[in-house]
């Protein structure tokens, strides 16, 4: 069996930063990267899947620049067996790229690799689209589950057991037929460290760069009808009240404040 | 973390990603309750078994399957386990260190193939016995005893301060054999199950909470002659294994100064007094100033010890001298630190003071601040001090 695992170097603001009034980024200085937080999930399942299934080899594959290899990397030394970095002029050009021009890249990619499981994770905590696996599923034809918090994988009968998290708490238990798109959501698994071993040995594991014209794709895979026009800091807003006092005056204080809001009559 | 002259980013991918993996792991599995662990007085046991999963213990030896990194590497990780606790620091350098390296130096094939693997996986403890209540830095007087008896030894004596005995499933003790000539020092493997070894632990520590640490009692223990490790005989047994333990604390002593002057530098900038933050007024930013420079000597002297190990040129007086540096600096660093916050400074809820209650061990262990300035003056002078 073959899982193909995408993951996506995300960059991570400071907690002080300034935008100057324009700007369409936060300037690489506030910037720190390393692999989005849902990847890491993804990683861990798919790494899991091949331990506990022979001949079962976990590919990651990526769309970034050079500076993402040794976030790459660290999915290596955690039991990805090798990797694939896309990158291109083109791309290089670009402010973002969409979720259209992600699935298309991604889809010649499955088309090359032609796995039996794709995992992504559920949403960058860059851009937070939320839709790449989705997209990339419709775009090959397969199956799919979106945020999937739990997987039980029947191998032999082609069949993916999942449960998928919906709004307000609600669970709902599905069979997805293989080959399909998962994508998982937080707190599927527990995400393993890199051991000190693995980590020497995915320093000769491969990561194979590929250009656009490698996957037959040209440079208007990047064309898109979103552009990014402003990027700011939404205004919080919060008004907090402070009782003091003893309990008994907090308690008064506090009922008199739900009897105004109407949350209580009295 | 302060790396003020940038030798971080000369790392390669693995040594990056070795540290980045460490600090993780500090950050999530050690920091959280390390606090809780000190007041206690306990140790995380936990850790034992996860640090060996990811290959802590000993990492730069080779072969036994053992990950086999780089020293500049080790130092990294040494670096970053004592920013998280001197005592976590110290789990990983007295099973490394000072127990799996001298097996793997001096040991037999048996012995190696024996203990590396469980202790390299930590379901197995390891502890190093050198000093005695009545020697400290001076351990060649030691006076725990082994007499040959057959194919068997015959162990007398105690031994004290010992990292980790209470725990330990195996106790490197160092013994002179008395049935050979001149009774040299010898290194014996001791499981602590046998007849007549007892482990109590010392319970009334000020400094490195966070640890345990114990006595080893040895009445009439008796262990087969295989057990002695047969490479080595004399003071450079234990001696040789102090040097990768010291080079191991040179760096881990960096690693406690940095996450001290980290918190201190962010406590003086959110803290407010006379209108302002703390780090606006002047002798607040001497202090900082003063740190930085300080730690950032300590990072080159501890890069420079990595190339010379890894080249094999390093020498135990070089480890001194940065073993006595480093250990000192941490100590005013940790101190300054704790100084800036306040109050709140002698609280656990902050990591400067229980670093600095820690250093007042790692100052005393492996040779004290004093004898590595003695081992620096004989070198300098050629004329022993301490004989
Ligand atoms: C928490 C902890 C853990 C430890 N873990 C271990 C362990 O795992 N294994 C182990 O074998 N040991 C361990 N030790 C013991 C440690 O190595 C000794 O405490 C240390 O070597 C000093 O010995 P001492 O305490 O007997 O002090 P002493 O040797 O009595 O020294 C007392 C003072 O006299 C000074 N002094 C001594 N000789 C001279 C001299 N010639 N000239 C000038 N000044 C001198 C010293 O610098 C010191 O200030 C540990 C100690 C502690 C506190």
């Amino acid at each position: 069996m073959k899982i193909l695992v995408t993951v996506k170097e995300v960059a991570e603001a400071a907690d002080d930063f300034e935008l100057p009034d324009g700007a369409l980024d936060i300037d690489e200085r506030y910037l720190e990267y390393d692999l989005n937080e849902w990847d890491e999930y993804g990683v861990e399942e798919g790494v899991q899947i091949a331990e506990e299934n022979e001949d079962t080899e976990v590919v990651s594959v990526t769309i970034g620049p050079e500076r993402s290899e040794e976030t790459i990397r660290m999915a290596l030394a955690k039991g990805v067996d090798r990797a694939i970095r896309i990158w291109d002029d083109a791309l290089e050009d670009v402010a973002f790229l969409d979720v259209e021009a992600r699935a298309r890249i991604l889809a010649a990619v499955v088309a090359e690799e032609d796995p039996d499981l794709v995992l992504t994770g559920v949403q960058a905590n860059d851009d937070g689209f939320g839709a790449t696996g989705i997209a990339l599923a419709d775009r090959i034809d397969f199956e799919w589950a979106a945020v999937v918090n739990h997987l039980d994988l029947d191998v032999e009968g082609g069949l993916a057991h999942v449960h998928r998290e919906l709004e307000g708490g609600v669970e709902e238990l599905t069979d997805v037929e293989l080959p399909a798109v998962l994508s998982i959501q937080t707190g599927i698994n527990e995400p393993r460290y890199a051991s000190l071993r693995g980590i020497r040995q995915a320093q000769s594991k491969e990561i194979v760069p590929y250009e656009l014209a490698d996957l037959d794709l040209d440079a208007d895979v990047t064309d898109s009808p979103l552009s990014l026009t402003s990027m700011y800091e939404p205004e919080t807003e919060s008004s907090a009240t402070v009782f003091e006092g003893s309990p008994e005056e907090e308690a008064d204080q506090l009922g008199e404040l739900l009897g105004e809001m109407g949350v209580v009559e009295g | 973390m302060l790396d003020y002259l940038g030798l971080e980013s000369d790392l390669a991918t693995e040594e990056r990603m070795i540290r980045d993996t460490a600090r993780e792991f500090v950050d999530q599995q050690v920091k959280p309750d390390i606090a809780d662990h000190f007041v206690e007085g306990t140790f995380p046991t936990d850790l034992v078994g996860e640090m060996g999963e990811l290959g802590f213990y000993a990492p730069n030896l080779s072969g036994h399957d053992l990950p086999d990194v780089g020293e500049r590497a080790y130092g990294l990780l040494m670096q970053e386990l004592e920013a998280g606790d001197s005592g976590v620091r110290s789990m990983a350098s007295v099973q490394g260190a000072l127990v799996m390296y001298p097996i793997h130096a001096y040991g037999s094939d048996e012995q190696k193939d024996r203990w590396l693997p469980t202790l390299a996986s930590g379901e197995e403890v390891g502890c190093f016995g050198l000093t005695e209540p009545e020697h400290g830095s001076d351990p060649s007087s030691m006076e725990t005893r082994a007499e040959r008896d057959g194919d068997e030894y015959v162990l007398q004596g105690s031994k004290t301060w010992i990292t980790n005995s209470p725990i330990a499933d195996v106790a490197l003790v160092w013994a002179r054999d008395t049935s050979a000539e001149d009774s040299p020092v010898r290194g014996f493997l001791v499981e602590t199950d046998r007849d007549g070894v007892s482990t109590d632990k010392i319970d009334e520590k000020l400094s490195m909470r966070a640890s345990i640490t114990g006595s080893i009692g040895l009445s009439n223990v008796r262990v087969p002659e295989d057990n002695v490790l047969p490479g080595v005989t004399g003071m450079k047994g234990p001696l040789s294994c102090l040097t990768q333990a010291r080079y191991g604390i040179a760096w881990g002593a960096v690693g406690a100064a940095r996450d001290c002057f980290e918190v201190a530098r962010e406590y003086a900038s959110d803290r407010e007094q006379f209108g302002s933050p703390i780090a606006r007024f002047q002798l607040q930013q001497e202090k900082l100033a003063e740190m930085a420079t300080q730690i950032t000597l300590g990072q080159l002297l501890a890069y420079r010890l990595a190339e010379l190990k890894e080249r094999d040129e390093l020498t135990p007086q070089q480890v001194s001298m940065a073993k006595r540096n480093n250990v000192e600096m941490a100590r005013e660093v940790s101190r300054t630190a704790r100084e800036m916050l306040g109050g709140n400074g002698i609280t656990t809820d902050y990591s400067p003071m229980r670093h600095l209650a820690n250093i007042e061990t790692v100052y005393t262990y492996e040779g004290t601040h004093d004898i590595h300035g003695l081992i620096l003056g004989h070198d300098l002078t050629g004329i022993p001090a301490f004989e």
